[in-house]
């Protein structure tokens, strides 16, 4: 699913930069290419970082006005993707420590009603929710390259080079951050039913 | 009996991180709002209608600059020769000190001067802002 977020074709990659150069020949209209075809990676990449809709698409416009006037810094060695997602990182970033994200209450979903499957489901759903939403709570240092990490299919050398860390320090920090989370979701661990878990999550946010 | 707890235990973790890793592999893709690209493209317009930046005038400013500097390292060199050690060793001041002080005092005015009565011409003269 995320390969077509993420990954770009070699196709994509020459209209990247025939769009590049033709935004920099004073084409304004040029640069809609580049919106669509980035669009959703750049929003789903807003998304995790924040978890709110809204917010990510204000931030994701953000980050294409900034593409939009550091466009000529983009040195064309380095692939265009690479160039847009750092920079979008970095937009990501200093909006939520202007703004940070407020945690949002785990019972938005309604009381299931139906019956037992689609309860499993919803425990299932809420759950991982729960550990989604784990991640935000993170130190930055530790947030960041998780979220990357998966935006990038678990790729460890391209999360680096978005974060601009050696690739070393980006797996320590994902080992860190796997630690903390294990620390908050013990019962993560295999075996468990989602309902079982779920209820354990309940009991912990009760007396957290 | 320890050795097999700590493979119980990082059995555990691996179980955990393979959980963590199946979780947040499978977020699921949020579709942009339709007029998502719209807005975008809309604030990429406003900000290609907005003329560039007026380049700071170095040739006009680089003068002025240069006098400071001037001033102010002739001010410093006056104040180490004449005073600094008298102000280091005794409370009052030096009669060498007070006589830069005032100097520095009626150089500051003038330049003070200097730039209200260019303020207030290029105010005036129609053209706001300081450059």
């Amino acid at each position: 699913m995320t390969t077509t977020l993420t990954s770009a074709t070699p196709k994509s990659a020459a209209d990247d930069l025939a769009d590049v150069e033709r935004v920099l020949a004073g084409e304004v209209r040029a640069f809609e290419g580049i919106v669509r075809r980035w669009q959703r990676p750049l929003v789903n990449m807003a998304w995790r970082y924040c978890r709110d809709r809204g917010r990510a698409e204000e931030m994701a416009q953000e980050a294409f006005i900034r593409a939009w006037r550091g466009l000529a810094q983009w040195r064309r060695e380095g692939s265009f993707s690479t160039w847009l997602f750092a920079l979008a990182a970095n937009v990501y970033r200093s909006e939520l420590k202007r703004f940070p994200t407020e945690t949002l209450p785990l019972d938005e979903a309604p009381e299931p009603a139906g019956p037992a499957s689609q309860q499993r489901e919803l425990e299932e759903q809420r759950r991982c929710e729960a550990l989604r939403r784990a991640l935000l709570a993170l130190p930055p240092r530790y947030r960041e390259p998780v979220i990357l990490y998966y935006f990038h299919e678990q790729d460890v050398a391209a999360a680096a080079r978005n974060l601009g860390l050696p690739e070393g320090t980006l797996k320590a920090r994902l080992s860190r951050a796997r630690a903390l989370l294990r620390q908050r979701f013990p019962q993560l661990e295999g075996g468990k039913d989602a309902m079982e878990v779920a209820a354990m999550e309940r009991g912990k946010e009760v007396t957290d | 009996m320890k050795p097999a707890k700590t493979q119980q235990e990082s059995a555990g973790s691996f179980r955990i991180d393979a959980e963590i890793d199946r979780v947040l592999a499978t977020e699921e893709e949020l579709i942009p709002s339709s007029g998502f690209m719209a807005s975008v493209m809309e604030r990429v317009q406003e900000e290609s209608a907005v003329p560039p930046p007026i380049p700071f005038p170095w040739k006009r400013a680089i003068p002025g600059i240069l006098l400071a500097a001037g001033v102010f390292g002739w001010g410093g060199f006056e104040f180490v020769r004449s005073g600094l050690p008298a102000t280091l060793t005794l409370p009052h001041l030096s009669a060498g000190y007070e006589h830069s002080v005032e100097s520095a005092g009626w150089v500051a005015m003038a330049l003070g001067v200097s730039l209200v009565s260019w303020l207030l011409s290029r105010r005036l003269a129609g053209r706001g802002g300081l450059l």
